[in-house]
């Protein structure tokens, strides 16, 4: 059986669902630009301090819409019982895994696609390629995690509380290289290149260790 | 030859025994029904048939493979209803089929077939949150024979089927080997010749021709 067709079927039904409910990014779309708001008025923002603060609300905004995204893939799954019936499949667990993880990070990447103009907007910051790379190597190794603990967590009644307790010290990484990339390709100093190429170590070795978990995870 | 051998199956949620010491032997053809009342451990007992659940202890055989060591090789042959169906909502009964027809590596063709033997052709188009609950049930079971299974667990699949639950699944589980979980024990003579009683976990042993004594 083909894993990449499995992802493939998983992701596609997963985006095909949101698409027509509209659950998720209606909403993240909304609470980021919320938090926006919120951070610009919230600090006393100019055009000497803005690349300092702009980023540190960048993450903000994205580590918690990060949790609710993630937080909802297998959730809803366990809701309505259906996990269980794709794991009755030959299908391999990790081939489900990474199918949901990718339909996650493209719905966290939309919300993204709203967050960024709107960080440039409010902020008075460049909306540059290097910031738009930086939060999207970032998604990645984010989204690789994020799925995993919202996998292990889906079956806990205190699954809201329990996966920011598991998923945010893991995320730190990120949010430190993903920071220091920011704000470097926001004209601070720091070396940018730096920052990115920490970033990808990052994501290849938690896609690495999350496909090896992903299996225990889910293959009850 | 025998499709399926359970031998001291148990399993304990907590400190709770849910199932304790189940013994099972269902040659290749062979319909059972299992009886109980509600909590008696029909589900723990066909989840772990289903290799849905690992047991706590005891030993499982399926086709002469051992259930939990070659689990993922015998899903092809297992098609399971649990006791909720387990659909997504917001994709049609043709996509939710489509959609198991991927991961069950069978060609999209299937779909029709199983749709027509549940009779959802009409309202294959809709989407499974807008059936009826007898409308789900029906998809929840197109989509367990998706793949031809050898052998069925079904799990109270005639909840909520409605006048004629007995006839489809007297189609469906000819020449197959079945496990089926019932409160109807009508349904349960009629389809299966033999009955496996369960009471608090332990099973209270198999008949052939079932009366019930209270």
């Amino acid at each position: 059986m083909n894993p990449f067709r499995v992802a493939l079927a998983v992701a596609r039904k997963d985006l095909r669902s949101e698409w027509r409910t509209r659950e998720v990014v209606p909403a993240l779309a909304q609470f980021i630009i919320l938090a926006l708001l919120i951070g610009n008025f919230g600090f006393q923002v100019d055009s000497r301090n803005a690349a300092s603060i702009a980023p540190g609300i960048l993450w903000l905004a994205l580590v918690f819409a990060g949790l609710v995204a993630f937080g909802r893939t297998f959730a809803a799954e366990r809701e309505q019982a259906s996990l269980e019936a794709m794991l009755m499949t030959p299908a391999s667990p990790v081939a489900i895994f990474a199918g949901k993880a990718v339909a996650a990070s493209l719905l966290l990447i939309a919300c993204e696609a709203v967050m960024l103009p709107a960080l440039s907007l409010f902020f008075g910051t460049p909306f540059s390629a290097d910031v738009v790379a930086a939060v999207l190597i970032a998604t990645v190794g984010m989204a690789a995690l994020g799925c995993l603990f919202a996998a292990m967590v889906a079956r806990v009644r205190a699954r809201e509380l329990l996966l920011p307790l598991l998923t945010l010290p893991l995320w730190i990484p990120f949010i430190i290289a993903g920071g220091q990339a920011v704000q470097s390709a926001m004209g601070l100093p720091g070396s940018y290149s730096e920052a990115i190429s920490l970033l990808i170590d990052f994501d290849i070795l938690f896609l690495v260790l999350t496909s090896l978990a992903a299996r225990f995870v889910l293959d009850e | 030859m025998s499709m399926l051998v359970a031998d001291g199956l148990t399993h304990r949620f907590g400190s709770e025994r849910a199932l304790d010491n189940v013994d099972l032997v269902l040659d290749t053809g062979e319909h059972m029904a299992v009886l109980g009342d509600n909590g008696a451990g029909k589900t723990t007992l066909l989840r772990i048939l289903a290799t849905a659940l690992r047991p706590t202890s005891g030993r499982l055989t399926i086709a002469g493979l051992d259930a939990f060591g070659e689990r993922r090789r015998l899903r092809h042959y297992l098609g399971y209803v649990a006791h909720a169906p387990g659909l997504y909502p917001a994709l049609s009964a043709r996509e939710n089929l489509e959609f198991f027809c991927d991961l069950q590596d069978v060609d999209r063709s299937r779909v029709d077939e199983a749709l027509a033997t549940v009779g959802l052709t009409s309202v294959s188009h809709r989407r499974a949150g807008e059936l009826s609950r007898g409308m789900q049930q029906r998809l929840a079971i197109g989509r367990a024979i998706l793949h031809d299974p050898r052998l069925l667990i079904l799990d109270e699949p005639d909840a909520s089927l409605g006048a004629d639950a007995a006839d489809l699944l007297a189609g469906l589980m000819h020449d197959r080997t079945a496990v089926l979980a019932t409160h109807d024990h009508a349904l349960a003579n009629r389809l299966c010749p033999r009955t496996l009683v369960l009471r608090h976990g332990r099973s209270l042993g198999t008949a052939t021709h079932l009366r019930v004594v209270r």
